[in-house]
């Protein structure tokens, strides 16, 4: 899988230099309107990168800064799409773009979730929060035709605190309704709505669910609270940790292995990660 | 090739190194050695402090600029060629740094153009040190007070003249054009620099009598959950960061973005800029949320022996660190990593 991956970041380009894209869709995902998702092309089109769920990459906006997000669509999708919390001061410039915008994209950085692990086998897609973006990346990869017919049975437990704030929610009702996918929705509060149905919390949730683990690989990305609570649930249902995989986020600056900034023992999560296997996990200090 | 430069040419061959190359040496100001460029009119030869330790700098900072514009768009700059450096003294434990900075820069899937731009164009030529200070330890290290790898020229100094040796394609051809000048040297030399290199090398040993444990690695790793330890070893640290803005083996950099000019033409372009970070700062690895996976100082305090010492030993068969001393001289608390390793 990583052999089909085309950086744009070579030894005879310059790392450190973002190619330039076109903002040509901005959508507001969220109730409190603080997730924006960013449909974006490549301006020359021989500066594409292709690249595979799980890796990120870096927006900058001009004068401002960059700062590192996981790639939201999937390599089979013709605009790349990126989903930003206003957090801080690059966040806040990227919401306030507005369609037709140009700003810049380094990467594809880092290592991606184990394609090739997971080929013939089924796959239990654990999220909660806004950080499904990579994880939708993951299953729009898995359910293109092509691919779908690769692995067993996919399912899919992904949590937000209520219905207005669960990402891509067109999409989620699509998924539901197919039969390629196993998807359960929940939220803390149902607030009211009668969509998604089902109340509670993602580990709760996915206990009820009880996916196999006797051939399965687990993917898992959400706060910490969640990835902590998650851990004993995985567990209890028999997946080893050699067979769960998360994807962190320290805080990065090259994304190439180089500034140091975001190291968890010997490891640079920009380039070993951002996906870990638990077991490489429980080797190093608890720095993330 | 081994030759013997006499006293009263050296002058002259610094001069021609100067007419070819951005030439800069070691002198002597108010007592410290510092590293200055090569100007004809205010130079005279006993000035050069050749057979001092390390200047107070690193020589990181000419291959691996403090500051330096890494990128500019929407409009690509070509950086402008910088003619060659020549770094005329560089020392066994300067070459540690560039050991480190070769791993981290030049190695693995991508390579940092402006480090390799820079090694390439940069000429080094050594030199002994026959005197190593108390704040010295090289020898901890598995370095020596003497270089015969990895540069151009190797210097040992003598008082009627330089033995110098071409280590390398590009020394020798610098060798060759100053045969008017050089003398070829004999055995008598290699004798001559060996027994001042090896006296040099028992002063080392004597200072430094109390080796450190040969598994460091694991004695760190079996000390990292004893917090005491390292809170007591670094509670003089005020914070400053000038242990490892002077350090040699630092390579962590920081990049910001901002507007080339505030008006006129240029207010659309953009610089990205590459500026050293010190890893013992709070912010250093704080995300935009507001987690801190570090944030007490005692976890940035052993990150960095862990960087050192564990992991760079672990990964690459050596030391980040170059037995400089530089840490500690610069130090306002004191702190002395060869009494806290020292008791590992």
């Amino acid at each position: 899988m990583a052999a089909e991956v085309r950086h744009s970041l070579s030894e005879k380009t310059n790392p450190y230099k973002p190619v330039l894209v076109r903002v040509e869709r901005v959508t507001v995902e969220n109730d409190s309107g603080d997730l924006k998702s960013f449909d974006l092309s490549f301006i020359n089109e021989e500066e594409r990168f292709s690249f595979v769920p799980g890796q990120f990459a870096f927006l900058s906006v001009p004068g401002v800064g960059e700062a590192p997000f996981g790639i939201a669509s999937a390599p089979e999708e013709r605009l790349m799409k990126f989903t930003v919390k206003r957090v801080g001061s690059v966040t806040t410039a990227l919401h306030e773009l507005e369609e037709g915008a140009v700003i810049g994209v380094r990467g594809p950085c880092g290592n991606h979730y184990p394609f090739d692990k997971m080929r013939g086998k089924d796959v239990v897609i654990v999220s909660g929060g806004f950080s499904f973006t990579t994880l939708r990346a993951t299953i729009a990869h898995l359910l293109t035709p092509a691919n779908r017919p690769a692995y067993g049975k996919i399912t899919a437990v992904y949590g937000a605190r209520s219905p207005g704030e669960l990402l891509y929610k067109e999409e989620l009702r699509t998924w539901e309704k197919g039969s390629d996918i196993d998807l359960v929705l929940c939220v803390d509060r149902a607030c009211g709505f009668d969509w998604p149905a089902t109340e509670g919390l993602v580990p709760n949730i996915l206990k009820q669910t009880a996916p196999d683990s006797a051939n399965a690989i687990a993917l898992v990305c959400g706060p910490p609270i969640m990835i902590y609570y998650t851990h004993p649930v995985l567990k209890e249902l028999g997946f080893k940790p050699e067979q769960i995989f998360l994807s962190l986020e320290n805080r990065m600056k090259c994304g190439i292995g180089k500034c140091g900034h975001c190291n968890i023992g010997p490891k640079y999560v920009c380039k070993d990660g951002p996906v870990f296997s638990y077991q490489e996990l429980q080797g190093l200090p608890e720095e993330y | 090739m081994i030759y013997f430069l006499p006293n009263e040419r050296r002058e002259k061959w610094v001069a021609r190194l100067a007419g070819e190359f951005n030439l800069f040496l070691p002198v002597q100001i108010e007592g410290k050695i510092h590293w200055q460029k090569y100007d004809k009119g205010n130079f005279a030869i006993d000035q050069l402090a050749l057979s001092e330790i390390r200047a107070a700098e690193p020589i990181k900072a000419f291959l691996y600029r403090p500051r330096e514009v890494v990128a500019t768009f929407p409009k690509p700059i070509d950086p402008a060629q910088e003619m060659s450096a020549l770094l005329f003294g560089v020392k066994g434990c300067d070459l540690r740094g560039l050991d480190v900075h070769r791993k981290m820069f030049l190695e693995g899937e991508f390579r940092d153009p402006f480090y390799t731009r820079r090694l390439e164009n940069t000429i080094l030529v050594a030199a002994d040190c026959p005197m190593p200070r108390e704040s010295c330890f090289c020898n901890l290290v598995g370095l020596n007070p003497f270089v015969n790898r990895g540069v151009d020229l190797s210097i040992t100094t003598f008082d009627d003249g330089w033995v110098i040796e071409a280590v390398s394609d590009r020394g020798e051809k610098l060798a060759n054009s100053a045969k008017d000048l050089f003398v070829p040297a004999g055995e008598h030399h290699r004798a001559r620099r060996e027994e001042q290199r090896q006296k040099a090398l028992g002063i080392l040993e004597a200072q430094n009598s109390k080796k450190w444990n040969p598994e460091l690695s694991r004695a760190i790793a079996e000390k990292t959950s004893d917090r005491s330890f390292w809170k007591k070893a670094g509670e003089d640290c005020v914070e400053c960061f000038g242990c490892l803005m002077t350090c040699p083996t630092c390579f962590c950099f920081l990049l910001y973005d901002q507007a080339k000019a505030k008006t006129g033409a240029d207010v659309n372009q953009f610089e990205r800029t590459k500026v050293w970070d010190a890893c013992y700062m709070a912010m250093y690895a704080r995300v935009g949320g507001g987690a801190n996976p570090r944030p007490e100082f005692v976890q940035r305090f052993i990150n960095r022996f862990h960087c050192k010492f564990m992991h760079f030993m672990n990964q690459h068969g050596f030391y980040a660190c170059s037995g400089c001393g530089r840490c500690f001289t610069a130090c306002m608390g004191k702190i002395d990593i060869r009494n806290i390793l020292g008791q590992l």
